[in-house]
Parts: structure tokens; C-alpha cells; sequence
């Protein structure tokens, strides 16, 4: 339903688009009838689990065709367990089978809900689940387009699961954002890392975070998390003013850039406010809102607060 | 860094009112039920009749949509129709699903329950199985699941649970905080625990502890939070400031996007314009932008609104460019929207209504023992 930009077609191409369509129609409805049909909690058929897959690799939203296959998983796992002869490698084909087909959905479709969620949940099933492998397709993914919330997601869980440390989340972290300022996930997963702790690990971040606002000021994502650094209580006087006199500089070279003028309001609003940084604060709004119009109202309620 | 943007046009067009009408009953008829877009999106039918009648319902063409014959028949009208498919995917375990045989689930339950109310039909369930099958999904931690088996958790089911309770007028009688003793219930303080565990560095709201903040996920906490009375527990100024950040600049337009650094889209003009609105800050937002993005995304052809200027239009951001433009009181012809629930404000009147008789009846019978 997003980006489906309206396209003029032909009288023939909608007659081959209208072909293909029925045509899909047509498998999504016999397919479902014949699913739900032998859909049942003890047993099941394997034209039906071979029908599902096809139908989900069209369309990985259709949720009760994913419940069904949990259903088949689970009849299977509870199988293995009163089988006489144990067959491990028959589960966990069927697990890896279960892994493969959500990683065909999600190369065409890499936001669905229902594929992530079944790749977790099967992988809680697993019997010999491979985390690495798992660690590698987060990795593969991001790559792919780091800003795919359900990618960050399922790497949390990974990371629970396999018991990484902070510290080389701390270092991924890092690496992503070296590899790209611009990443807002990338910043967001850094601030899940439990990372100001301490006065050397704020000053850290503050030069990690200034390098990447002064490189690219126009990107929005680092003055985020620029704001939540200096919110911290560890800051010292020195590092703000160093910070103040830093970003004076950048904005004779960006004059039309709000976020300079943002970052001295979060600077110069900390602490008592006297007379002078009242007097400074008044200006600067009156700044931003010549430069950022379509906020005016918050600006103004700004003011408010004097 | 090039910063991407959208194609928009020169001129707007002005709300296309009867247009968009025009389009809502074609996609809302039973005959519509033979084309493409429709038989294809199965897996989501409840919200999408949801989305057709709110919109239908707030540009005043409800009424006379339910009573046509269905099917272009005399045996039944539009609204048994409806009525008959809802009540068939009503589960056995008290929950709906999205369309007949789908299994039941928070989100398609949720849209079944606004429906009914919409439809003044909350008498043809019983709202306590319904009640009972939702509090089933609360975990320990307070969060919900999506459905009673497979433990998807989702701030999104939060709110869809929390306000499906309200909407049966059972969130009181259902809440184990007033009833520690009553065997169904659910743990409304661990709920808001819960979504305050989702707030994020920016002030925003996430998936589940942990997630990147998203507007969607937004309205969703702060809906909960709303609805529980707990929106004093978070930093408003904080969340209203990034929720206004993500207005964009476009020519003359100024549109929404979910998350900093996306593409505008109408449905965010929805979500993030009802969280502003909860939060008592919707004038940080510039209303005339937001009004000509909207406008801009309207198809004059057909009717109907799609997420960008020039992209196909489709009933969910009909609904939401329709809901934001009359929060945004630029269009005095819609029916007032209520920005929790996104049902026109007299249902949810008429909902606290019945709370209060509800109150007053039980008042009134135990004085009368």
C-alpha cells in the first residue's frame, strides 16, 4: 500500500496484468481452501505445507498460513519425542527447511512481521539452532538497508540469546556509524548499549557524535543523540564550552543550518538561567524560527518558559 | 549528503469532498469484493472494512452506504453483509480474525470491536469472551501478544488491547488493579510499565524495549498511556518535539515521515497529528503545510488519498488523510474525529455514555438490595 506511484497503462497491458492477477487469485484461493481444510492439531498434509509455501513466498502477510506451519512444527517436534528410533536430523531438516523459507520471503520482502517473527520463533524450537548463521543474516541484512527496524530487532534478541558482550555491541556500534553518520538506527541501537557509564565514556561518545554533526551537519540523525549526551549529568563546564565556541565556528561556514543553533539552546539552557543566557536563549529562538518556520509553535512556546 | 524528496506538484487542489465519497462507496460495495486490490489483501480485511466505514462514517455517508441492498440484491443490505462476514470470523476462543477461517488476532479483534461500535452492534457478541480472550495475551512483564499461542509481542497490541477494552466499556470491570481477586483480568499498571520500558534517548516509542522509535509505535504508547491516565509519567515536551521534527519541507508542502531521515507519508500526518493532539501540542506542527500535503495527495481522478503526491490512493490513507485534515480543522464538512481511537467522537461519546450507565445501573441495584 506504500510507494505504489500511479502508472498510465495500456488496454493490453491491463488485460496481461488482469491475467496474472486472476491467476494468482486463483492459486491464493483454492490454496487456502485446501489448507484450512486439512488443517488439524494432530496430523497433517504435506501438499498443504508445500502449498503454504508457496503462497507465503507471494505474500509473507497472510498470518494464520504461518500459525499453520508452527501447528506443523510442532506436531513433528512432539513426533520426534515419541518416535522409538530418535531421528534428529529428520527435526532439524525440517527446521532448516522452516529457516529457508523465511529466508526466501524475506529477500522479497525483508519488513514482514510474520517472516521475522517465524524465523525466531522456529529458531526457539530448534534443536541445534546456528546463532552465528543468525549473526551473519542480521549483519547481511542491515547491510542491506540499515535503517530496517525488524533487522535491529531480531539482532537484540541474537545477541540476548547468544550472550554477546556489550562491548563488542559497543564496537559494532561504532563501526556502523563510522561506515555511516547518517544512520538514526545506528545512533538509537548505540544509546541501548548501556554506554554513558561513566565521565571517559561520555567524553567518548561527545567526540564520536561532534566529529559526525560537524562532517555532516545537514543530516539530522547525530544532533539526536547530540541532544541526549548533553543531557547527561557528566558533561563538564569545559566540554560545553569548548562544544559552544566549536559550533559558532560551524555556523559561520552553515548559516542557514537550525541544528547549530538547536544544539547552543540545549547547551546554553542547562543549569540556572541567568540573565545573560535568558537574554541569548530569546535570541536564538527568534533565530529559529526565521530558519525553521514550519516549527514556530514550539518555538514560541519556548519562550514561554521565560 | 543529497537528502531524498518527494515529487510534488505546483498546485493543490482543494478537498475533493464528494470525490473522495464517490471512492469510498465503490471500495466498500459488495461488488468490489471481485476486484484485485480487494481479494488480495485477505489477510487484512477486518481493518480495511474498519478504515471504509470510519471514513465513510465522518464524511457523513455511512448511513445511507449500510442500507444499500448488498450485492445489488433486495434479499440483504450492505450493513447485514457486513454484519454476517464480522460475526463469522468471530473464533471460538472469544477473538476475531481477519477475514473468515484466519485465526484470531490483537490487531483484526481490535477492528472488529470498532466496528461493532461504529455499527451500534456490540450486542450481537459477547463483550466479556472477547474481554476474556484479550487478557489471555497479557505476559508477565505486562506486554501483549498478538495472538494466544505464538507470543509476538508488539507495543502496538497494547493499545489495540487497552482500547478494545474501553470500547466494550469493560476496561474498568476487566482490571485486575480494581479486581485483584476476579479470575480475568488484565494488570493495567504492568501495561504501562510495559510501554514506558518501549520510550526511547529521543523521547519516542518503539516495537518493544529496545526499538528504534517509530511514529506508528508512538501513537500506540501514547494511546495507552492516554487511555490509562499515565501520560504524566513521560517527558511530553520531549516526544512532542520529535514528533514535530518529523514535519518536512517540500515547496510549499510540509508532510510527515514515520522516523527522521524517511519520506513523508499521509498515514504519519495521522499517527503523529492524534499523538500531538494527546499530547496537547498538535500547534507545534505547521498546519498549513501538513493541510497542503495532504491535499496534494488526493487523486482527482478517482477520489481518494495515497501516501505521496502521484501514488496509487487506497482506503487506509483515504482514512488517515481525511482523520488529519479534520484534526487539523481544515475541513469543516468531516464529522470531529476522536484522535485515541480514530472513530468519530460521537461513538466515543456514546461509549462513555454507557460507561456511565453502566455505573449508574450497578449504583442503582445495589441500593436497591
Amino acid at each position: 500500500m506504500h510507494g505504489r506511484i500511479k502508472v498510465r497503462t495500456t488496454e493490453e497491458q491491463n488485460l496481461q496484468k488482469h491475467k496474472e492477477q486472476q491467476k494468482k487469485l486463483t492459486a491464493y484461493r483454492m490454496g487456502m481452501k485446501q489448507i484450512l481444510a486439512t488443517r488439524d492439531a494432530d496430523s497433517y498434509n504435506k501438499d498443504s505445507l508445500a502449498l503454504s509455501a508457496q503462497l507465503l513466498t507471494i505474500n509473507p502477510d497472510i498470518y494464520t498460513l504461518w500459525n499453520y506451519r508452527k501447528e506443523v512444527v510442532l506436531i513433528e517436534i512432539k513426533k520426534s519425542y515419541q518416535d522409538e528410533v530418535a531421528d534428529d536430523q529428520k527435526l532439524i531438516h525440517f527446521f532448516e527447511e522452516e529457516l529457508r523459507l523465511t529466508e526466501q520471503c524475506l529477500l522479497s520482502n525483508p519488513k514482514s512481521y510474520g517472516s521475522w517473527h517465524h524465523r525466531y520463533w522456529i529458531l526457539n524450537h530448534h534443536t541445534k539452532p546456528n546463532w552465528q548463521r543468525e549473526f551473519d543474516l542480521c549483519n547481511k541484512y542491515v547491510s542491506l538497508d540499515d535503517r530496517n527496524f525488524h533487522c535491529w530487532d531480531f539482532r537484540r534478541l541474537i545477541v540476548n540469546k547468544i550472550g554477546i558482550s556489550l562491548a563488542d555491541e559497543i564496537a559494532f556500534s561504532t563501526e556502523r556509524i563510522n561506515i555511516n553518520f547518517s544512520n538514526y538506527s545506528s545512533w538509537h541501537y548505540r544509546s541501548t548499549l548501556q554506554i554513558l557509564n561513566d565521565e571517559n565514556s561520555v567524553a567518548n561518545d561527545l567526540i564520536l557524535v561532534q566529529n559526525a554533526v560537524f562532517t555532516d551537519p545537514i543530516d539530522t540523525s547525530a544532533w539526536f543523540y547530540l541532544r541526549w549526551v548533553l543531557s547527561h549529568p557528566g558533561i563538564t563546564k569545559i566540554q560545553k564550552e569548548d562544544l559552544l565556541n566549536a559550533l559558532e565556528q560551524l555556523q559561520e561556514l552553515e548559516p542557514e543550518c537550525k541544528w547549530i543553533i538547536m544544539a547552543k539552546c540545549w547547551l546554553v539552557k542547562q543549569g540556572n538561567l541567568e540573565k545573560d543566557a535568558i537574554c541569548r536563549l530569546k535570541r536564538y529562538y527568534t533565530e529559529l524560527i526565521k530558519l525553521d518556520p514550519l516549527r514556530e509553535g514550539h518555538y514560541k512556546d519556548c519562550f514561554k518558559v521565560f | 549528503m543529497e537528502k531524498k524528496d518527494i515529487f510534488y506538484p505546483d498546485t493543490v487542489p482543494i478537498l475533493l469532498y464528494n470525490k473522495h465519497i464517490e471512492y469510498l462507496k465503490h471500495v466498500s460495495c459488495s461488488s468490489y469484493g471481485n476486484s484485485y486490490d480487494f481479494k488480495s489483501t485477505e489477510s487484512i480485511r477486518m481493518s480495511g472494512i474498519y478504515w471504509c466505514l470510519t471514513a465513510l462514517d465522518i464524511t457523513h455517508s455511512l448511513k445511507e452506504f449500510l442500507q444499500k441492498p448488498a450485492n445489488n440484491s433486495d434479499s440483504i443490505s450492505e450493513e447485514e453483509r457486513i454484519v454476517n462476514f464480522l460475526l463469522q470470523c468471530y473464533n471460538p476462543d472469544g477473538g476475531f480474525g481477519a477475514a473468515v477461517g484466519h485465526d484470531s488476532h490483537m490487531l483484526y479483534t481490535l477492528s472488529a470491536v470498532q466496528i461493532l461500535v461504529l455499527l451500534r452492534k456490540l450486542d450481537l457478541v459477547d463483550k466479556h469472551k472477547i474481554a476474556r480472550f484479550i487478557s489471555t495475551l497479557q505476559q508477565v512483564d505486562g506486554s501483549f501478544a498478538g495472538d494466544n499461542k505464538y507470543s509476538e509481542i508488539d507495543s502496538r497490541f497494547s493499545f489495540c488491547a487497552i482500547a478494545c477494552l474501553y470500547l466494550l466499556s469493560l476496561l474498568d470491570a476487566f482490571d485486575l488493579q480494581k479486581h485483584p481477586s476476579s479470575p480475568f483480568g488484565i494488570d493495567t499498571n504492568k501495561a504501562v510499565d510495559f510501554v514506558l520500558k518501549c520510550q526511547n534517548f529521543d523521547g519516542g516509542f518503539g516495537t518493544v524495549p529496545g526499538s528504534e522509535s517509530h511514529a506508528g509505535q508512538v501513537y500506540c504508547c501514547i494511546g495507552v498511556l492516554t487511555i490509562t491516565r499515565a501520560l504524566h509519567k513521560i517527558d511530553t515536551d520531549l516526544l512532542a518535539w520529535w514528533l514535530c521534527e518529523r514535519q518536512l519541507p517540500s515547496g510549499r508542502l510540509g508532510g510527515l515521515n514515520g522516523r527522521p531521515e524517511k519520506l513523508p507519508d499521509v498515514c504519519y500526518c495521522w499517527w503523529v497529528l492524534s499523538s500531538l493532539k494527546m499530547l496537547g501540542r498538535l500547534h507545534w506542527i505547521n498546519k498549513e503545510a501538513l493541510i497542503f500535503y495532504i491535499r496534494a495527495c488526493q487523486d482527482p481522478e478517482t477520489g481518494g488519498i495515497s501516501d505521496r503526491p502521484g501514488d496509487c490512493c487506497d482506503p487506509f490513507h483515504t482514512l488517515f488523510g481525511l482523520a488529519g485534515l479534520q484534526l487539523l480543522g481544515a475541513a469543516s464538512e468531516l464529522q470531529e474525529i476522536n484522535a485515541v481511537f480514530c472513530l468519530p467522537q460521537y461513538v466515543v461519546d456514546a461509549i462513555e455514555e454507557d460507561c456511565c450507565l453502566d455505573q449508574l445501573r450497578a449504583h442503582r441495584d445495589k441500593n436497591a438490595k
